[in-house]
């Protein structure tokens, strides 16, 4: 069985390192349609993609429908209680066998001609198989798997591709230890993310969330009054400072994943609710971290006030969601926020976050959906080609590598484009498999 | 006690007043304490559990007005322009000064060159102020809930 999803394109056509330069890039990246379909093979249908948590799928059967880049999946635990990653393709003449978003099933059963398929893969039955000719064997016949999955803390991704670079060294050390602050928010260690979801679509290309969503300098502008309003309403007369005094720093962290750290107690008071609104609720909280944890590990990810980071390239972990980015096609994208719930903490405080998150996110949110208003803007923007070219100097030449290895800005920055896009062109332009090695280079 | 036709007078002024971005308007309809409920898919775990679309008491639906007048909440600028038809108004329970009425829209929406169509079941618990309604709490559950949407910043 060949599963090879290389096409027959050729690198050169495209001259990737015209279009992305140290201090800026070129409109292309985000409007042509021929960049589109290399992102869709060289990065989503080769690299380690992003599929679903575990606990979306408890109980043997569940599944939720997902998408590898253009390609349907299932997510699936199966009655063995294996979570798999198949496709969601019907290997008699290609018909999805699941047409739902999410449920749960024993077995699928594809309309067309009734071949049928455990939840574990294997196909159960052939409706009058007698026709087939004796080289036909039902077992070569199951739903096909990625050709690789493999989780961290429930975590799963998928590659199409049958072999490249673990997912290990994908994520690498820094990128977890940013995942670990999400699920060690936790005294259990632990995380439930069968909240619901909530679901945008904007008129854009995908890289613009991918970006988004580690973009300090936006923060103190386009979400100036949202965040007012917020404090005003929380009683908070000093106004933070996300400008470019601000001692928060966003972190490189190697493959471009990136992290903010915006460690303050400002951090800590969004996510524990604050003293003043549950109090008993917080301090058992932060006591049950400390006993979990310890307390130097306890107070730094308070601190943080939740995990924020990009792993490139569709997920992402923000304070209360994970964030899973869908690219559908060069001008369109759809986002998916899965709010989690921190498992053995209380419902006053996961009921915080989840209001949290509510007022901000969503579609009726009073913040991301300015995000979106803005990705719309740059996209009818992009059009303008008289000056072609898009900035990512911020910061440009000033960055810091810390100790444990990661490349740091100021929040304000735009370290995080640089690592995403710099990357990006080497992964595009072939310089570089994908996931293949520690980037430090910004 | 209020006639069939007072309350739909009520539903259609509601209508009339989020179709026209009359914020502090519709505002004054709420009561003090006050819901305001949007569902995301399936609520059936509760609030702590399943999260929505809007899950607002009066400081949340306040801090929502406040945003969509202060100017700067780009998802409005420009505004969403609107039409909405409230239909299907039934009264599912009626006792003293309270009354709990559920009724369906659709909505058409144009903004930007993109034209959106809601559409959804709304239940209003109304409290008799004296001769006037007040929204106690407002759910609204949409036939697109579980669907991809981009802007839901204007009122439904
Ligand atoms: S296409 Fe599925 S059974 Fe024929
Ligand atoms: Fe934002």
């Amino acid at each position: 069985m060949n599963y090879d999803m290389n096409r027959d394109s050729n690198p050169a056509a495209i001259d990737y390192g015209k279009l992305v330069l140290e201090d800026r890039v070129h409109s292309r990246i985000y409007t042509d349609p021929a960049i589109f379909d290399e992102e869709m093979d060289r990065i989503f249908h080769r690299g380690w993609v992003y599929v679903g948590h575990e606990s979306e799928i408890p109980n043997r059967g569940d599944f939720q429908a997902r998408n590898i880049g253009r390609q349907p999946v299932i997510f699936i635990r199966g009655d063995d209680d294996e979570v798999r990653v198949l496709m969601n393709r019907c290997t008699h003449r290609a018909a999805v066998v699941c047409p739902h978003e999410s449920g749960n099933a024993k077995r699928f059963v594809c309309p067309y001609h009734g071949w049928a398929f455990l939840n574990t893969g294997g196909l159960l039955g052939v409706p009058h198989s007698e026709r087939y000719d004796d080289g036909f064997d039902k077992k070569d016949y199951g739903l096909r798997p990625a050709p690789r999955q493999a989780a961290y803390r429930g975590l799963m991704f998928a590659s199409l591709a049958a072999d490249g670079p673990s997912l290990d060294e994908h994520l690498g050390p820094l990128a977890k230890a940013e995942i670990d602050i999400a699920f060690d928010l936790s005294p259990a260690g632990k995380i439930d993310v069968s909240c619901g979801t909530h679901k945008y679509g904007y008129a854009g290309n995908w890289k613009l969330q991918a970006e988004n969503s580690t973009d300090g300098y936006h923060l103190g502008f386009l979400h100036r009054s949202f965040v007012e309003i917020s404090l005003q309403r929380a009683g908070v007369t000093t106004a933070p400072d996300y400008g470019a005094n601000a001692p928060y720093r966003l972190r490189s962290l190697g493959n471009a994943h990136v992290a903010w750290d915006m460690s303050s107690p400002a951090a800590t008071r969004w996510l524990t609710g604050g003293a003043a609104k549950v109090p008993a609720a917080q301090q058992e909280y932060i006591d049950s971290l400390v006993a979990a944890h310890g307390e130097e590990r306890a107070h730094k990810m308070l601190a943080r006030g939740g995990p924020h980071v990009l792993i490139f390239p569709n997920l992402v972990f923000i304070q209360t969601h994970i964030r899973m980015i869908r690219p559908v096609a060069v001008d369109r994208t759809e986002v998916f926020l899965y709010p989690y719930r921190l498992t053995d903490v209380s419902d006053k405080i996961n009921g915080h976050r989840f209001r949290g998150h509510q007022a901000f996110y969503g579609p009726a949110g009073g913040g991301a959906t300015d995000d979106l208003e803005v990705f719309e803007r740059i996209t009818e923007g992009l059009r303008a080609t008289v000056d072609p070219w898009i900035l990512i100097r911020r910061g440009l030449g000033q960055e810091q590598i810390e100790s444990d290895g990661a490349v740091t800005g100021q929040f304000t920055d735009e370290l995080n484009n640089r690592a995403i896009l710099h990357y990006w062109r080497s992964v595009m332009s072939g310089e570089k498999i994908l996931g293949s090695t520690r980037e430090t280079a910004i | 006690m209020p006639s069939y036709h007072d309350i739909q007078q009520f539903l259609f002024f509601e209508a009339r007043l989020m179709d026209e971005h009359r914020y502090d308007d519709w505002l004054a309809l709420w009561a003090e304490q006050a819901h305001y409920f949007i569902p995301a898919g399936d609520d059936e775990r509760g609030i702590n559990y399943s999260i929505a679309l809007v899950n607002e008491e009066r400081p949340g639906i306040e801090d929502r007005i406040k945003r969509l007048k202060g100017g700067a909440h780009y998802a409005q600028d420009p505004k969403s322009q609107m039409s909405r038809v409230v239909s299907n108004v039934e009264i599912l329970e009626e006792n003293e000064g309270e009354l709990l009425v559920t009724s369906t829209f659709n909505l058409t929406a144009y903004r930007k060159s993109v034209l959106d169509v809601i559409a959804g079941r709304t239940t209003h618990r109304l409290k008799l102020n004296g001769a006037e309604f007040r929204i106690a709490a407002k759910k609204v559950q949409l036939a697109t809930s579980r669907g991809v949407m981009t802007n839901l910043t204007f009122l439904v």
